[in-house]
C-alpha cells in the first residue's frame, strides 16, 4: 500500500441529498452530508429509525442514487460511471453485509465468496483459489462446502463478510450485520470486521448499538437526515478493546 | 468472451441448485415441456421405424426373386408402366380403340418372361370362408413360400407351410377374426364343401391386418375361379416371381409392356431410370401426382401446430419461472448488491429455464424411446407392418430435444428482463415499487392483431385461401396475446361495481400486469384453439347433418337377397322378424330377365336386364350426346333448373340396396306405407293394375316404357332391347331411390317374370347396436352375404373430439390460472396479512384466492372465445368460396349434373362456449377456494 492510498479516503461524501417524493408526500432522507472514510478506518454510523442511515449506505454502494452530491469510490464519482459501471464498481470495489440473508441459498459458503469474481469473469478455478485463501485467512476454511442452511447466523455473517473482501475490494458496507445475532456472536463477528479495517479496509457500519459501535474509529450520529454529531475515539482504546473482545 | 462465459457459469449453477431446492414447481413446468417431447420423438422414433427400405419393402413383395411379372389383362395388347410397377400402370387413351384391351382378357405372362428366367407363380383372389361364426370376407394367395423364391414373405409364426391340396397356412389376422386355430378346418364358398386344414400361422410383415389364406398354387384359385365365373365375377390373378441371376432392367420391362405385362424389377424400383426414359411420362398424357403441395401444407401445417403448442406452453411455463424469480427475489437483490447488473440478473433467471428445459428436453427423448420400446407391438399392429428396426435418427432427436430446451429458455425470457429491470434496493427491501407496463407492447399486439386479420380477411374473401386464414389467424392470436396487459387494464374499470373481494382480487390483477397477463394469455391461447376447432367442428357437423339423405324413413329397414340367397329368403325374414322390433313388413319381388340364376346385377353370362326409358321430349338437354356439349355457362345454369335436368339426390344413396338393377320392383300399396308414403291415389292406382312412378321423366301420356334386354353384350355402345309399355300413374314423392313401383297384377300382365328379392320393414322403435350385431351374427349364422340397412338417422361422430378439446382447455384454463394465483398470493401476503390484522374474517383470504383465480380464468376465457369464433368462420367462409369456386367451374365446364350448389353453415358451438365461460372460470374459483388455507402464515421478520 502507498503512501498516497494510505492518506486518500477509500469513500468520499460530499454534500449528499437525497429526496424521496415530491411536493406534501416529499421526505429528506439526507441532507447535506460530508464524510469521507480513510484505508484502515473503520466508521459507525448511529440514529433512531428513519434517521437515514441505510439511505446513507445505499447511496454509498451505488444502489440507488443521490438528489444532489457525490459519492467517490476510490476517487470515483458513481453517478458518473452509470448503472453498470456502478455494478462493476460493487464488483471489484465495495462489499455489502446485511442484517441477515446475506448469503445465495443455492451456493455453498466457497461459492459464495467467489460469486463477485466469477460475475467479474473469473475463472471458477481462479476464483475458488481467490477464496479458499480468503476462507483460510479468517479462519473458516471448514465451513468452504457448506450451504447457508448448515451454518449458524454468526457463520454466515463471518462468510458474508469474506465476500465483502474478496479480491482486492477495500471498502465494506455494513447495515446492522449483527441485528440478528445474539452479543456474543455478534461481538465474534465484529472483531472480524475491525481486523479487516486494520489490514486496510475501509469500513463503515450501521447500528443502533452503542456495543458495537464502540468498534469503531469513528462514530457517526444522523438525525433527520443531517448529521448532528462525531465523535472520535483514540487509537489506542479502540485496539484495547478490540484485543480485549479477541 | 470468456469472462461471459464464466459469469454464465455461475449463473447456471444458481439457476440448477434452485431448481433443484424447489422441486415441485420444477417437477411441473419440467412435465409441462416434457411432454410434448415425449408424443413427438416417440412419434418420430414410430414413424422411422415404421419406415423400411425400399429394398426391405421389395423383398417382403417379391421375396428372393429379381421382378414381378403381372398380366396387364390387355389381352397382350402392349402398355406403359410406372417404373415402380406398383399400382401406377396406366393404358394411353388411343388403346381403349384396341379391341384386345376392351376384352380385358389376361395377356400371356410366360411368353413375356426374359429367356432361361426361373420362375414361381404367386396366385391372389378373393374368397368366402367358413368360420366359427359364419363367413368372412377373406384373400386368399397361393404360393410355394418354402422355395427360395418367396423368402421373406411370409413369415411362419407356428406349425407347417401346406404341402398338399387340401392344406392351408392362416395369418393370425384371419386367425383371430375367425375364431378357427392352427389344425382347424375350414370351407370356402364355391369349392364345393372340400376340407380345407388349416396346418400352420404366418404373417406378411407389411400387412398384419390381412385376414388371407395360403395354399399351394393351383389347389384353390382355379377352382374358385370356376365358380365364380359363372356370375362373371373372377377376380383371381396370377403374378410370376422371377430370377434372371442378375438385374431385370428397365429396357427388359420395357420389352414385357410391348406383350401387356407390368414388371416390378428391384433394380428399377431401386435405380429408377430418368423420366425421359419413362414412355409413360414423355408420351402418354399421365400426370406425375405432384405432392408437394400437400408437402408444403403439411410442413406449415405441423410448423403451426408446434408453434402454438411452443407459445401455449411458453406461456404456461412463463409464470412458473416469474414466481421463482419474484420468491427469489431478495437472492437476485443480493446478486445484485455484490456486483451483478441486469445481464448478470437476467443470466440467472434465462438459466432456469436451460436447466429445466434441458432436463425436460433429455428426460421427454428418453422416455419417448421407452414408450416406443415398450408399446413396440402394439404399435406394429396399430400401423399394421412389422417395423425393420428401431431407428433412432439423431439430428431429428436432437432437433426435438432443442425444441424443448429453447421452450424453456423462451419461457423464462420475459420473467428475466423483468427480473432484470426491478431496482436492487427494491429487490433487498422487498418494497414494492410501481410496476410500468410497456408501452411498445399493446402497439405492437395491435398492428400484429390488424395484420393478422387482414391477411385472414384477404384469404378467406379474395384469395379462398385456408392457409392464409391460418396464418393470419395465428399472427392476430399473438397479437391479442401482446394485447393482454392492455385488455386487463380494460377489465379493471368493471371493478368499482363489485363487492370487496372480487373488487380486490380485479384491483389487484389489473395493478399487476406482469404476471396477470402471461396467465390470462395462455388461457386465451388455449381456449381461442378449442372454440376455434369447437366452431369448425360445430359447423361442419351442422353441414353434414343437412347433407345427410336417408336412404329410408328414420326407423325402417331394408333387406335384399342375391339370386343364388332367394331360396333362403323365408329364413332370413324369419331372422329379422326375430332380432328386430318389427311392426310391419312389405315384401317386393324383382323382375329378371334371362336365365333362373340371374342376379339382379349380373348382366352378362346369358342374363338380360331391364331398364326404364326417358321419352326423348323428356331427356334433359345437357345429356343429349349431340347438343349437350354446345350450351354456354348461363344457358347451362338456366338449365341446371329445368325439371328434366333435376337429380333426385335428395333419395340417397344407401337406397341402392333396395334397387333390383332397373329402379323398378314389384310389390303392393303395403310398400307405399313402409316408404312413409301415403297418398290415396297411388294406393288406388297400384290396386287398379297400374304402376306408380315418382319420378315425372319417365313419364309420357300416362305410361312408362321398360326396355327389356334380353342377353346383355359387353359393349359401350347402347343395349339394344324392345320396349314394354306398361300403363303408369304419377306420384311425385321421395320414394328413396325407387323410381317405379309395379303391382304384381301389372307384372303378370307384361310378362315379366318375378323372383322374390327382399323386404321393407317398418320398426316399433329404434334399434339398439346390440340389436344390429345380433341380426349381423344370426344372418352369418345362415351363410348368406345379405346385409340388412337400417335408416338410423343423422349420426354425429365429433362429439368426443369436442369434449376432449373442452376437457383440455378447461385444465389448462385452471392450470394457468392455479399459477397466477400462486403468483398473486406470494405477493399479496403482506395485504392479507394487513387484512386480517384489521379484522377481515379468514373466509375473505379464501374467497379472495378464489375471485383472484377466477378473475384470470374468466378474463382469458372471455378472450379467448372471441379470439376464436373469429378465425373459424374464416376458415369456414375460405372453404365455402372454394367450394363454390369449384362448383362454378363444374357449372361452367357442363359438369353440372350431380353437383349441388353450395352451402357451408356457420354454428357457433353454443354449449361448449357457455360451458367454458361458466364452468371453467367457476371451478378455477372453487379449486383456488378450495386449496387456500384460512389462517395466515406465520409473519417472518425481513426475510422471505
Amino acid at each position: 500500500m502507498t503512501e498516497n492510498n494510505q492518506h486518500s479516503p477509500v469513500l468520499a461524501l460530499e454534500g449528499l441529498t437525497r429526496v424521496h417524493g415530491t411536493g406534501a408526500a416529499e421526505v429528506h432522507a439526507l441532507r447535506g452530508i460530508d464524510m469521507s472514510v480513510l484505508p484502515g478506518e473503520l466508521v459507525a454510523v448511529m440514529g433512531p429509525s428513519g434517521s437515514g442511515k441505510s439511505t446513507l449506505l445505499t447511496l454509498a454502494g451505488g444502489l440507488d442514487t443521490p438528489t444532489s452530491g457525490r459519492v467517490l469510490v476510490e476517487g470515483i464519482d458513481i453517478a458518473a460511471i452509470g448503472r453498470k459501471g456502478a455494478a462493476a464498481l460493487r464488483r471489484r470495489s465495495i462489499g455489502y453485509v446485511f442484517q441477515d440473508y446475506n448469503l445465495i441459498p443455492a451456493l455453498t459458503a466457497a461459492e459464495n465468496i467467489a460469486l463477485p469474481l466469477e460475475l467479474d469473469g473469473t475463472s471458477a478455478r481462479k476464483a475458488r483459489r481467490h477464496c479458499l485463501a480468503a476462507l483460510e485467512e479468517l479462519g473458516l476454511t471448514e465451513l468452504a462446502d457448506r450451504f447457508p442452511d448448515e451454518m449458524s447466523g454468526g457463520q454466515q455473517q463471518r462468510v458474508a463478510i469474506a465476500r465483502a473482501l474478496v479480491g482486492g475490494r477495500r471498502l465494506v458496507l455494513a447495515d446492522e450485520p449483527t441485528g440478528a445475532l445474539d452479543s456474543e456472536t455478534g461481538e465474534t463477528v465484529l472483531a472480524l470486521l475491525r481486523a479487516r479495517c486494520d489490514a486496510g479496509a475501509a469500513g463503515v457500519l450501521v447500528t443502533h448499538e452503542p456495543r458495537f459501535a464502540a468498534w469503531a474509529d469513528r462514530v457517526v450520529f444522523l438525525r433527520d437526515g443531517s448529521m448532528v454529531d462525531q465523535t472520535v475515539r483514540s487509537r489506542a482504546e479502540t485496539l484495547l478493546s478490540g484485543g480485549a473482545a479477541r | 468472451m470468456t469472462g461471459l462465459l464464466h459469469s454464465w457459469r455461475a449463473a447456471i449453477r444458481i439457476a440448477r441448485r434452485d431448481a433443484w431446492r424447489s422441486k415441485g414447481r420444477s417437477l411441473l413446468v419440467l412435465l409441462m415441456i416434457a411432454l410434448p417431447i415425449v408424443g413427438v420423438s416417440a412419434a418420430d422414433i414410430t414413424i422411422r421405424s415404421g419406415q423400411i427400405s425400399e429394398a426391405q419393402k421389395l423383398e417382403r413383395r417379391l421375396g428372393a426373386a429379381d421382378a414381378r411379372y403381372e398380366s396387364a389383362d390387355t389381352g397382350g395388347a402392349p402398355i406403359m408402366q410406372e417404373p415402380k410397377g406398383d399400382y401406377g400402370f396406366s393404358v394411353a387413351e388411343r388403346y381403349e380403340e384396341d379391341p384386345r384391351v376392351l376384352s380385358g382378357k389376361h395377356s400371356n405372362v410366360i411368353k413375356a418372361l426374359p429367356k432361361g428366367a426361373k420362375w414361381i407363380t404367386e396366385g391372389s383372389g378373393r374368397a368366402l370362408a367358413r368360420t366359427r361364426h359364419g363367413l368372412l370376407d377373406i384373400s386368399v394367395r397361393e404360393l410355394d413360400a418354402g422355395h427360395p423364391l418367396a423368402a421373406g414373405i411370409f413369415t411362419l409364426l407356428r406349425g407347417d407351410l401346406p404341402a398338399r391340396p387340401n392344406e392351408v397356412a392362416a395369418t393370425e389376422a384371419f386367425l383371430k377374426s375367425s375364431g378357427l386355430h392352427v389344425g382347424s378346418h375350414t370351407t370356402l364358398r364355391g369349392m364345393g364343401g372340400a376340407l380345407l386344414t388349416i396346418v400352420g400361422a404366418v404373417e406378411a410383415p407389411d400387412e398384419l391386418e390381412r385376414e388371407e389364406l395360403l395354399a399351394r398354387p393351383g389347389a384353390v384359385l382355379p377352382v374358385l375361379d370356376r365358380a365364380a365365373a359363372k356370375h362373371g365375377e373372377s377376380t383371381a390373378t396370377t403374378n410370376y416371381l422371377v430370377s434372371v441371376g442378375g438385374r431385370v432392367t428397365w429396357d427388359m420391362a420395357k420389352e414385357a409392356n410391348a406383350k401387356g405385362v407390368m414388371v416390378m424389377s428391384k433394380d428399377v424400383v431401386l435405380n429408377p431410370p430418368a423420366d425421359q426414359d419413362v414412355p409413360l411420362y414423355t408420351q402418354g398424357d399421365y400426370q406425375r401426382s405432384g405432392d408437394l403441395g400437400t408437402d408444403q401444407t403439411m410442413v406449415v401445417m405441423a410448423a403451426t401446430v408446434v408453434g402454438m403448442a411452443m407459445l401455449e406452453i411458453c406461456l404456461l411455463a412463463g409464470p412458473a419461472f416469474a414466481v421463482g424469480a419474484r420468491r427469489s427475489r431478495r437472492q437476485l437483490g443480493l446478486v445484485g448488491a455484490n456486483g451483478g447488473d441486469r445481464r448478470h440478473i437476467r443470466a440467472i433467471v434465462l438459466s432456469g429455464g436451460l436447466v429445466i428445459g434441458t432436463a425436460a428436453a433429455v428426460i421427454g427423448v428418453a422416455l419417448g424411446f421407452g414408450l416406443t420400446l415398450a408399446l413396440r407391438p402394439i404399435l406394429e399392429d396399430y400401423v399394421g407392418a412389422r417395423f425393420g428396426a428401431i431407428q433412432l435418427r439423431p439430428l431429428e432427436l436432437t432437433g426435438i430435444a432443442a425444441v424443448g430446451l429453447v421452450t424453456g429458455v423462451l419461457a423464462a425470457i420475459v420473467p428475466a428482463f423483468v427480473a432484470s429491470r426491478q431496482s436492487v434496493l427494491e429487490s433487498l427491501t422487498g418494497r414494492r415499487g410501481v410496476r410500468h407496463s410497456s408501452r411498445v407492447l399493446p402497439l405492437v399486439g395491435l398492428g400484429a392483431v390488424l395484420l393478422g386479420v387482414g391477411i385472414a380477411l384477404v384469404g378467406s374473401l379474395s384469395y379462398d385461401n385456408v392457409l392464409g386464414v391460418a396464418a393470419g389467424s395465428g399472427i392476430a392470436e399473438l397479437g391479442i396475446v401482446a394485447l393482454t396487459p392492455a385488455l386487463v387494464g380494460l377489465f379493471g374499470r368493471l371493478g368499482r361495481w363489485m363487492p370487496l373481494s372480487p373488487r380486490l382480487a380485479l384491483r389487484d390483477a389489473v395493478r399487476n400486469r406482469g404476471r396477470t397477463a402471461p396467465a390470462v394469455a395462455a388461457v386465451l391461447a388455449a381456449v381461442a384453439g378449442t372454440v376455434g376447432v369447437a366452431t369448425y367442428a360445430a359447423s361442419a357437423d351442422q353441414q353434414h347433418r343437412q347433407e345427410y339423405r336417408r336412404s329410408l324413413p328414420e326407423h325402417r329397414a331394408a333387406l335384399s337377397v342375391d339370386a343364388d340367397e332367394k331360396g333362403q329368403l323365408g329364413q332370413i325374414r324369419a331372422t329379422v322378424a326375430k332380432t328386430l322390433p318389427v311392426a310391419e313388413r312389405a315384401d317386393v319381388d324383382r323382375i329378371w330377365v334371362g336365365g333362373k340364376d340371374c342376379g339382379p346385377y349380373s348382366g352378362s353370362n346369358g342374363c338380360g336386364s331391364i331398364e326404364l326409358v326417358v321419352p326423348e321430349r323428356n331427356t334433359c338437354p345437357l345429356e343429349k350426346e349431340d347438343t349437350g356439349a354446345h350450351f354456354t355457362a348461363a344457358q347451362r345454369r338456366g338449365l341446371r333448373k329445368d325439371w328434366r335436368c333435376e337429380q333426385h339426390y335428395e333419395n340417397g344413396w344407401g337406397a341402392y340396396m333396395m334397387r333390383s338393377g332397373s329402379d323398378t320392383l314389384v310389390g303392393g300399396p303395403q310398400v307405399l306405407a313402409a316408404l312413409g308414403i301415403h297418398d290415396p291415389s297411388a294406393e288406388r292406382a297400384l290396386r287398379r293394375g297400374e304402376t306408380v312412378v315418382f319420378d315425372r321423366k319417365y313419364v309420357k301420356d300416362g305410361r312408362i316404357t321398360l326396355k327389356v334386354i334380353d342377353r346383355v353384350v359387353e359393349s359401350d355402345q347402347e343395349q339394344k332391347g324392345r320396349p314394354v309399355p306398361v300403363k303408369a300413374h304419377l306420384a311425385q314423392h321421395n320414394a328413396y331411390g325407387l323410381v317405379a313401383l309395379m303391382p304384381r297384377t301389372a307384372a303378370a300382365e307384361a310378362d315379366f317374370k318375378t323372383a322374390p328379392f327382399g323386404s321393407y320393414y317398418t320398426l316399433s322403435h329404434g334399434v339398439s347396436t346390440e340389436q344390429r350385431q345380433e341380426l349381423k351374427g344370426a344372418l352369418a349364422k345362415l351363410n348368406v352375404r345379405a346385409d340388412p340397412y337400417i335408416e338410423r338417422g343423422y349420426q354425429a361422430d365429433s362429439s368426443l373430439v369436442l369434449m376432449a378439446l373442452s376437457v383440455f382447455a378447461g385444465l389448462v384454463t385452471i392450470g394457468a390460472a392455479g399459477i397466477a394465483t400462486g403468483l398473486s398470493q406470494a405477493d399479496a401476503e403482506a395485504d392479507l396479512n394487513t387484512l386480517a390484522a384489521i379484522g377481515a374474517a379468514p373466509r375473505v383470504r379464501r374467497t379472495l384466492s378464489g375471485f383472484q383465480c377466477g378473475v384470470v380464468a374468466a378474463m382469458g376465457v372471455a378472450l379467448g372465445a372471441a379470439a376464436g369464433v373469429v378465425p373459424a368462420i374464416g376458415l369456414r367462409k375460405a372453404q365455402e368460396r372454394q367450394a363454390v369456386a369449384q362448383y362454378e367451374e363444374a357449372v361452367r365446364l357442363g359438369r353440372s349434373i350431380g353437383t349441388t350448389s353450395v352451402h357451408m353453415p356457420i354454428v357457433v358451438p353454443w354449449t361448449t362456449l357457455l360451458e367454458l365461460l361458466v364452468a371453467v372460470p367457476l371451478g378455477a374459483a372453487l379449486l383456488a377456494a378450495l386449496f387456500t388455507r384460512s389462517r395466515t402464515a406465520p409473519a417472518r421478520r425481513a426475510a422471505q
